[in-house]
């Protein structure tokens, strides 16, 4: 028998991954991207110790969008994508 | 998620009632209620019924995936609605895809926020949407089932599978299936479609993310300012989401109740300006810790309260109910609006 499958979706057209380019883990530039929830702030300052124990973290920042429900506004991830090359994201609660 | 997600028809068994409810259930289809087959045929029904609404659709979140007008359509004979339901469906669905509802936030988040579904206009009576006694209940196919297949549709298409991709802690029997129409033939005020500048012979649907209905009770008050003294202390909950994340909320006024407001003279905007103005939570009202996390995140007391949202226009008032002095708040999500459709039907009526 023949039904119609209601999971059925298209990929939008855009959709593709962005992989240009290597990543240095040990010397890139780092934001750590939180969704403004205290626990994500947290988190992330917990990421940020461990890391000091392998690599250099005076280029590690952190960034948190201003609302935890809303998505963050395109101003502040396009800016966070030409400063840094990795983005570490917390969704803290 | 069902791995055979990209194949548009899927060529099964033959299953009996028994086997096929199983089958749907192991593909991740359910909302743990039992699911009508969406063969071709009742699909195709469906879908003949909305040749009115030529529009695409956007990506759903949170699974990012277009939807066709056939996988729509199964979950809309799943949720076993009739082909006549399936335009107020899509308007529904236009209407939460609009990005200032925010369904990925709202799909994402722990709270219990459910796609609040109000129609208006002449096709509420066409198709028997429930309006008054008991209109939040159950009873009625097209309450029932036109709010499941939008859940549904959530869930299959949009990929809002319960402890993946929806992270609410607790959830909400409003997840099931949360449609209601206005009470336009009692309602004393301009029906909320025309308010909202659509024409009356306009049918329209309204979606808010929002909580289930809670109660206001009030059988003592016999003045609007008696009643608005229960409505708005209600309201100012300390719990809201919106406390913190402000947005939209909708009281449906019970028809005793709006005859009460409107004998004094009380209209929708007095209505709202007074909800604007006494819904307010003390600030005793809420602890020391929840005031350092708010202003941590920029949300500041102004006085001695906090709102639970940015101002009168965010404050929605329709009717709805039958016989009774009973009300009803329907807080929301809070990052999310409350967006109006009008439904589009095939030029020659309400379709199948």
């Amino acid at each position: 028998m023949r039904i119609v499958n209601p999971g059925f979706g298209l990929t939008p057209a855009g959709a593709e991954q962005a992989t240009e380019g290597k990543v240095d883990w040990l010397n890139d530039p780092i934001v750590l991207f939180g969704n403004s929830k205290p626990n994500a702030r947290e988190l992330l300052e917990g990421v940020k110790a461990k890391l000091a124990g392998i690599r250099r973290t005076d280029n590690i920042d952190f960034v948190a969008k201003n609302s935890a429900s809303q998505g963050a506004p395109l101003e502040m991830i396009n800016d966070a994508a030409k400063k840094y090359r990795i983005a570490l994201l917390a969704l803290g609660d | 998620m069902s791995d055979s997600a990209d194949t548009e028809i899927l060529d099964i068994a033959d299953l009996d009632q028994e086997a096929w409810q199983d089958y749907a259930i192991e593909q991740g289809w359910s909302d743990g209620l039992p699911l009508v087959m969406p063969t071709e045929a009742s699909v195709a029904r469906m879908v003949a019924a909305a040749h009115g609404d030529n529009e695409g659709f956007a990506a759903i979140s949170p699974r990012q995936v277009v939807p066709t007008m056939a996988s729509l359509a199964a979950n809309a004979v799943m949720a076993g609605a009739k082909a006549a339901y399936f335009p107020t469906i899509l308007a529904g669905l236009r209407g939460i895809l609009d990005p200032s509802y925010n369904l990925h936030g709202s799909m994402a988040t722990t709270h219990s926020c459910a796609p609040m579904v109000m129609v208006n206009g002449p096709l509420r009576q066409a198709l028997d949407i429930n309006c008054s006694s008991n209109c939040f209940g159950q009873g009625w196919r097209a309450n029932a089932s036109i709010g499941r297949a939008i859940q549904l549709i959530l869930l299959n298409v949009g990929g809002g599978k319960p402890g993946v991709m929806d992270r609410s802690t607790q959830g909400s029997p409003a997840k099931y299936a949360f449609c209601f129409g206005e009470n336009e033939e009692e309602s004393p005020w301009l029906p909320f479609h025309v308010r909202r500048g659509f024409a009356p012979e306009d049918t329209v649907v309204t979606v808010m993310s929002g909580e289930a209905p809670h109660n206001i009770n009030d059988h003592g008050s016999t003045s609007a300012e008696g009643l608005m003294t229960t409505f708005a202390h209600t309201i100012a909950q300390p719990g809201a989401n919106t406390v913190y994340g402000k947005g939209p909320y909708m009281v449906v006024v019970g028809p005793e109740h709006a005859a009460t407001f409107h004998r004094d003279g009380w209209g929708v905007d007095k209505l709202r300006d007074e909800l604007w103005l006494r819904a307010r939570i003390p600030l005793k009202h809420i602890s020391e810790e929840n005031l350092a996390t708010y202003a941590a995140t920029g949300h500041h007391a102004t006085g001695d309260f906090l709102t639970i949202c940015r101002g009168p226009e965010d404050i929605h008032i329709s009717m709805a109910g039958g016989p009774g002095k009973h009300s009803a708040f329907i807080p929301s999500f809070g990052g999310t609006a409350v967006v109006s459709t009008r439904v589009k039907l095939p030029p020659a009526g309400i379709g199948a």
